[in-house]
């Protein structure tokens, strides 16, 4: 194919090759930046933000299936400023309240993970703008690159919580946060899956020591199922009831929209490079 | 550990560098070297001389993915190791006089930045690594071990974008400065910390400032006036006051670039470099300073600096883009201040800044020019010189080749379509030696002609499966055609043709894959469709074309006939296998999931199951053991050699009989080391290497020492007095009863034509060595008549052994390595001698050899790596010579070995010597990368075994009596393997003050072969002069001198030499004697480690009757 174009054929494809790093690349990076921007605006950034004050919302978390939790978060940016969690225990029926204290507010990880990616993602794309003159395919296909690496570890950080394990989540400083203090034998955890915002509330039992259950620690998961081991401050415990509670965050999906039609966009425009390689016989384009 | 130490990698580099598109940069503290990190992932080793020439050196492959930064790792004037940190995660220390991967980690962790910190009166251990990246905090990495020791907390975490270490002794405290990806200045006591930190004890930071700055760059503290503090942001750059953090200055970026960096030049001046490669020098027309001198201002903060434009840099004409700059103040001396920068297409360029730089008389500012610049392409235009592929220049440029190991075949897939098929061997001394003999035209090859576009990529699936027909050969076009071809014969089997784009990869399936995919294979074509070749049906099974995105892997479901494709943005493909077009119905129950959907192709696959996210990985997870991944890294080629040179372990059940010949290890010695990557079919392999962005790229060539050395041995001691060294070598090797062995050797050594029916004998005994024993004698017609008989058989489903080791081959392998290795031009009449007599061949230009520092991790020298080494006037005297010292290692070397000794080294044919030579080699690069500790304890060890064998010499019926053993046996058992060398006190002695000197192996080898092919060479003189035939007179001569130490290889030789005549019924009697004779030697050169001079020390030991068997005479 490539061998067999003539002569003809090759300048034309020049020429088309030329039009694309001068035009097509510069159209798609426009709408790749507009994409990005609107995800970013998502974020809502702390910077830029007019009172320095950023906008909060409230969640109501909830099951359809169970009413034994229910807890009511305030988000500000990447952060859970506020917290309220109505628990009801599940044999006493005893109801359980905590919330925040006043001076805490707690770092969604993911989310600040996600945004700096988003945002380092569009500074990669600053200063690539119409005046900008591409010299060769493989400095849109490195640029794409490195835009592609930040946005799929955006995605990733949303759509994959960290896996803990339970010693982890129960020495994580998120226990200490609540007013009440939370009982020792209550974890909580929060995080994001996809464009959800999630509360897991595990309920431990101790294990007497001379218990002739076969104690197994349980390893790292996002989620531990009941009768999941742990020891923690040499005591061990198994986990006896499990309450998951979430939350659609909206903005989140959108972002989470955005960077996938943002990624599709990119690998296109690396395709279109792509095809133009092959005849260039596979030199550096 | 085992396999690297014996690997000698040569790299065989085309004309067109390896693109190196540099994202770090670093000079290292004794401004000899420039690192350079790059986005294919290499590293590489510059040489800057003191006049500022940059010429390439080496390039380390290790990371699979871009380096994002360098720094030091130690204090560099101690150790000179540089780390490395890359996008996945991965860190490397290297030692940059050798590129030597000292250690390597894989941390969850994405590094942009990283310093070296080290208090030495208050810390323990080498030292800190503070990691910044895009995580939360800063990151405190052992230097050492890089483990993860703790983290510099924050009270606001976020993202560290640049960071720097202020070390001031006005104010008496280390202290780290970052700026978070918001804006936030936070500031860390460092040695105040370190107690805290080595208790694991939270660190937060004591002062936390929110500057409100966007995209910072760089932080910069000012050591002149321990008082101001520069930070770079992309559009400006501000400088404050270090005490309160107040604004003393600023200035926006007028030119619409960005700024990447900056550094102080002095008090009042600093330089500031952008991201296209501009530097520009500013003057502080207020001193700072003032404020703090007249405090009446009350604190406010007043701007009190103006900065003035001074200088600019000029950038060179060839515009790339992404820069990465630094700049060197203080280079030792001359004085230089030195701007450098690399950027994206590989350019190295300095500037030289002026100590006192002035702007133009009319206030514009002066333009600096490029003091220097370089790429690898230019170094290999100016060095490498001969600049043709791997091929030579009968054909277009070569695309892809791949090397069948046990065909020692090259094929190469040319730009034109055309497909070369050449004996390995042949194509590599055609290309490196100057060898009248072998004139280059005439270099054998077969062309097969077939392909209409440039040839992408070769499979030669038999290596990779037994299942496979050693007939077939693949190939991949960039016009979407896959051919099946017959190897042997260039018949176009089967041409697939698609319309899918180049194909980019053919790959085969899991061989314990039993059901539809047997013997087929996987293309991946560049519109990231899979299609999958029955090869025996030639037909298409399977053409997946959904996917949005390339295709990163590739698995096969162990029960089902379903294919996993796992795409970059990571969602999981789930393709259904059908060689009918009926769908199956049970597939129902296995797709009731959500995200599914059905879409029937014309006649091929349906897929099954898309999925995303977690779901994906769970499936990929599912099948872990059955996969194939899409590697284009280097890291994964290194890696996939080795694995392709063990396969007899990738599935031992299976795997016929007849392929077990190629380990030479006990079953049970396999079964633990089953990962050993040593037990390789063949001691040579050629290994294409493609980097990214590129087409074809070079080769690299690698030699197993040992394996080397153990098939050589024991060709020697199976062709030329077989059954007895056989016996004892099998003695040691495996506790079988070597009656039928005996026999089938005799029979070998009788009847060379009816070898075939012996190989068929030995597939049915089951001990491999036997069978491999067997391969190793064939000769290169024998091995042809196997080739066609298997040829034949093949057509029924079982494959005899594929491997065959041809003498020959090694045996010239044996001879280009030397030849590679041989200081060329440092003696013009040695030159000749080694050519006429040892056999070697003149290099035609010097080579790059390779450091295999692990089994992912080498280093490889660059054209022009010999540069630094000497002026350029006598450049072409000093042909080959690695480096200076190695003559002068050379000639203490034969200091050390000279004592007492004058009769050695006798003047045989060549493959004794080389064999001697080689197992020199051999010792001394293994004794140069043993770590010191453990060489102590296998000493101890081996004197402790040593003693009883002095007592009493003859009972060594499990002491190791032949040369196989000797060599072949130390790598599993290396006390055995130091039980040998401790008679080699002195010359052990030498080497390890070698190591101690940190001399590197390559040196070592070359200074050890340059004398050692001297004192052969000298002996050879002699022996051509006078020629005794009596050997007991020899003998009696012998006696007279203590053996010195290297004999033992030399005496072996004798053995073979005087065996060479003698008919097989006195070979049993001189077997006796020679399993003896190594033990008295052993015996003997225990006293010689204390007296080595003294002749009677051999005898004191045993009344010798190897002596009186033993002739060094070729004739006799």
């Amino acid at each position: 194919m490539a061998a067999t174009a003539s002569g003809a054929e090759r300048k034309v494809l020049e020429e088309e090759f030329k039009w694309l790093l001068r035009e097509e690349v510069h159209v798609v990076l426009r709408q790749l930046q507009d994409i990005l921007k609107e995800a970013s605006k998502r974020f809502t950034l702390p910077i830029g933000a007019i009172d320095g004050q950023m906008k909060q919302e409230n969640f109501i978390l909830g099951s359809s299936t169970m009413d034994q939790v229910k807890g009511v978060l305030t988000l500000q940016g990447d952060a859970l400023c506020q917290a309220d969690v109505n628990l009801k225990m599940p044999r006493t029926n005893q109801l359980l309240h905590f919330a925040f204290r006043e001076d805490k507010q707690w770092k969604m990880q993911q989310i600040q993970d996600a945004r700096n990616h988003v945002n380092q993602a569009i500074y990669l794309l600053t200063n690539r703008d119409e005046k900008y003159q591409f010299q060769t395919g493989s400095e849109v296909l490195k640029l794409m690159d490195a835009v592609m690496l930040q946005l799929t570890r955006a995605r990733n950080r949303l759509t994959t919580p960290a896996s803990l394990t339970l010693p982890e989540i129960a020495s994580s400083s998120l226990t200490k946060m609540f007013t009440p203090a939370l009982p020792g034998d209550i974890l909580v955890n929060f995080y994001i899956n996809l464009n959800k915002l999630c509360l897991l509330v595990y309920q431990l039992h101790a294990l007497q020591p001379n218990s002739t259950k076969n104690f197994r620690p349980a390893g790292s998961s996002v989620m531990h199922n009941p009768g999941s081991m742990l020891e923690y401050n040499n005591q061990r415990f198994e986990v006896s009831h499990v309450q998951k509670v979430e939350c659609v965050v909206p903005w989140l999906n959108d972002a989470l929209l955005f960077f996938t039609v943002a990624l599709q966009l990119c690998q296109q425009l690396k395709d279109k490079i792509s095809v133009f390689s092959s005849y260039w016989n596979f030199s550096p384009y | 550990m085992t396999m690297k130490n014996t690997v000698q990698a040569v790299a065989l580099w085309s004309e067109q560098a390896p693109s190196h598109s540099i994202t770090a940069i670093m000079i290292t503290d004794d401004q000899q070297t420039i690192v350079t990190g790059s986005l294919e992932g290499q590293i590489c080793l510059w040489n800057l001389s003191v006049d500022l020439k940059i010429s390439s050196r080496a390039i380390l492959f290790g990371h699979t993915s871009s380096v994002t930064c360098l720094a030091k790792a130690r204090d560099f004037a101690k150790q000179p190791f540089v780390v490395s940190g890359t996008e996945n995660g991965e860190m490397c220390v290297w030692n940059v006089t050798n590129g030597q991967c000292i250690e390597n980690a894989m941390l969850p962790y994405r590094h942009t930045s990283i310093s070296y910190y080290h208090s030495s009166f208050r810390m323990t251990g080498e030292g800190w690594l503070l990691c910044c990246g895009q995580y939360q905090d800063v990151l405190i990495i052992d230097a050492k071990t890089l483990e993860v020791l703790h983290t510099l907390k924050s009270q606001s975490s976020d993202w560290i974008i640049c960071m720097c270490i202020v070390h001031s002794t006005r104010i008496q405290e280390d202290s780290l400065v970052a700026i978070s990806v918001t804006g936030d200045l936070k500031l860390w006591d460092l040695s105040s910390s370190i107690n805290s930190i080595e208790e694991k004890r939270n660190v937060y930071e004591t002062e936390s400032k929110s500057l409100e700055l966007r995209n910072c760059q760089a932080v910069r503290f000012c050591t002149y006036t321990e008082r101001l503090l520069l930070i770079i942001c992309s559009d400006c750059w501000k400088i404050f006051d270090y005490c309160d953090f107040s604004i003393l200055g600023t200035e926006a970026n007028s030119s619409g670039q960005s700024f990447a960096g900056g550094e102080f030049l002095a008090a009042n001046r600093l330089i500031l470099w952008t991201e296209c490669g501009h530097g520009s020098i500013y003057q502080l027309v207020n001193s700072g300073l003032s404020k703090v001198i007249y405090p009446a201002d009350g604190g406010m903060l007043k701007e009190t600096v103006t900065p003035q434009l001074l200088c600019c840099t000029n950038v060179a004409e060839n515009k790339s883009f992404s820069y990465v700059m630094g700049f060197l103040n203080e280079r030792k001396e001359p004085f230089y201040k030195i701007l450098f920068s690399g950027d994206a297409c590989g350019r190295i360029s300095f500037w030289h800044i002026p100590d006192v730089p002035v702007s133009k008389f009319d206030g514009s500012p002066k333009e600096i020019p490029i003091a220097v610049t370089s790429t690898l392409q230019d170094n290999f235009n100016r060095y490498n010189s001969t600049p043709e592929g791997i091929i030579g220049h009968f054909y277009a440029a070569v695309t892809s080749s791949l090397y069948i190991p046990s065909l020692d075949k090259l094929v190469c897939g040319c730009e034109d379509g055309k497909i070369i098929v050449t004996f390995a061997l042949h194509a590599i001394r055609a290309r490196l030696l100057d060898d009248h003999s072998l004139l280059r035209g005439s270099l054998p090859h077969r062309v097969f002609e077939g392909h209409n576009g440039c040839v992408t990529c070769l499979l030669y699936p038999h290596t990779e499966s037994d299942q496979f027909d050693p007939n077939w050969l693949v190939s991949g076009c960039q016009d979407s055609s896959v051919i099946l071809w017959d190897v042997f014969t260039g018949e176009i089997l089967q041409n697939f043709t698609f319309q899918a784009g180049p194909v980019l990869k053919l790959l085969v399936p899991p061989a314990g894959y039993k059901t539809k995919v047997h013997l087929s294979v996987c293309c991946v074509c560049s519109d990231h469709s899979v299609a999958l070749l029955h090869l025996q049906q030639r037909l298409c099974l399977l053409h997946a074309r959904k996917h949005l995105f390339p295709v990163k892997m590739i698995k096969w479901h162990p029960v089902e006939d379903v294919l996993i494709v796992g795409c970059e943005d990571d969602s999981v493909y789930v393709w259904e296998i059908e060689t009918d077009i009926l769908c199956k119905m049970e597939f129902q129950t296995y797709i009731q999931r959500h995200y599914l959907y059905r879409q029937q192709y014309r006649h091929t696959g349906t897929l099954e199951r898309y999925e995303t996210g977690e779901m994906a990985k769970a499936i990929l997870t599912s099948c872990e053991d059955s996969r194939a991944l899409m590697t284009d890294s280097v890291l994964f080629v290194f890696q996939d050699v080795q694995r392709v040179k063990s396969p007899s372990y990738k599935t031992s059940s299976s795997y016929k009989l007849g392929t077990l010949s190629y380990t030479l290890a006990h079953p049970e010695k396999s079964s633990v080391k089953s990962t050993d990557t040593r037990q390789s079919q063949s001691p040579f392999a050629i290994l294409p290497v493609k980097t990214k962005w590129t087409s074809m790229n070079f080769h690299v060539l690698l030699f197993d020492l040992e394996k080397l050395l153990e098939y050589l041995l024991l060709s020697q001691v199976n062709g030329l007095k077989s059954i007895n060294s056989f016996h004892s070598y099998d003695a040691v090797k495996s506790a079988k009863s070597s009656t039928e062995k005996r026999t089938l050797t005799l029979k070998r050594n009788k009847t060379a034509g009816s070898l075939y029916q012996m190989n068929g004998q030995a597939k049915n005994a089951s001990d491999q060595s036997i069978s491999m024993e067997n391969n190793i004698v064939k000769s290169l017609e024998e091995g042809s008549v196997i080739k066609r008989q298997k040829k034949k058989s093949s057509k029924k489903a079982s494959i005899p052994a594929s491997t065959k080791i041809d003498i020959n081959i090694i045996c010239d392998t044996a001879k280009l390595l030397l030849s590679c290795l041989f200081p060329w031009g440092v003696d013009k009449e040695l030159d000749n001698l080694c050519i006429k007599h040892l056999g070697i061949l003149r290099l035609q230009y010097p080579v790059s050899f390779g450091l295999v520092s692990n089994e992912s991790h080498v280093s490889l020298m660059l054209p022009g790596w010999n540069h630094a080494n000497y002026d350029a006037a006598k450049e072409h005297t000093l042909k080959n010579l690695f480096s200076k010292k190695v003559m002068d290692l050379s000639n203490k070397y034969i200091n050390v070995i000279q004592s007492g000794e004058k009769n050695t080294g006798n003047g045989t044919v060549g493959t004794e010597i080389i064999i001697h030579l080689l197992g020199k080699i051999f010792f001394v690069s293994r004794m140069i990368k043993i770590p010191v500790g453990s060489e102590q304890i296998g000493r101890n060890n081996s004197r402790q075994k040593l003693e009883p064998f002095r007592n009493k010499g003859k009972n060594s019926e499990n002491f190791t009596s032949s040369f196989p053993a000797l060599y072949g046996v130390s790598q599993q058992n290396r006390h055995k393997f130091h039980f040998h060398d401790t008679d080699h006190t002195s010359l052990e002695k030498l080497i390890s003050s070698w190591r101690d000197q940190s001399v590197e192996v390559i040196e070592a080898v070359q200074a050890v072969l340059l004398a050692e092919v001297q004192r052969s060479t000298k002996t050879l003189r002699r022996t051509s002069i006078s020629k005794h035939p009596d050997t007991k007179v020899k003998n009696r001569m012998r006696e007279a001198h203590p053996l010195p130490e290297p004999d033992k290889t030399e005496e072996l030789e004798l053995q073979c030499l005087k065996d060479i005549p003698v008919k097989t019924s006195l070979t049993l009697e001189t077997h006796d004697n020679s399993s003896k004779s190594a033990v008295f030697q052993e015996a003997e050169n225990v006293p010689d480690k204390h007296v080595s001079e003294e002749a009677e020390s051999a005898d004191d030991v045993k009344p010798t009757p190897w002596m009186s068997k033993v002739c060094f005479c070729k004739v006799c």
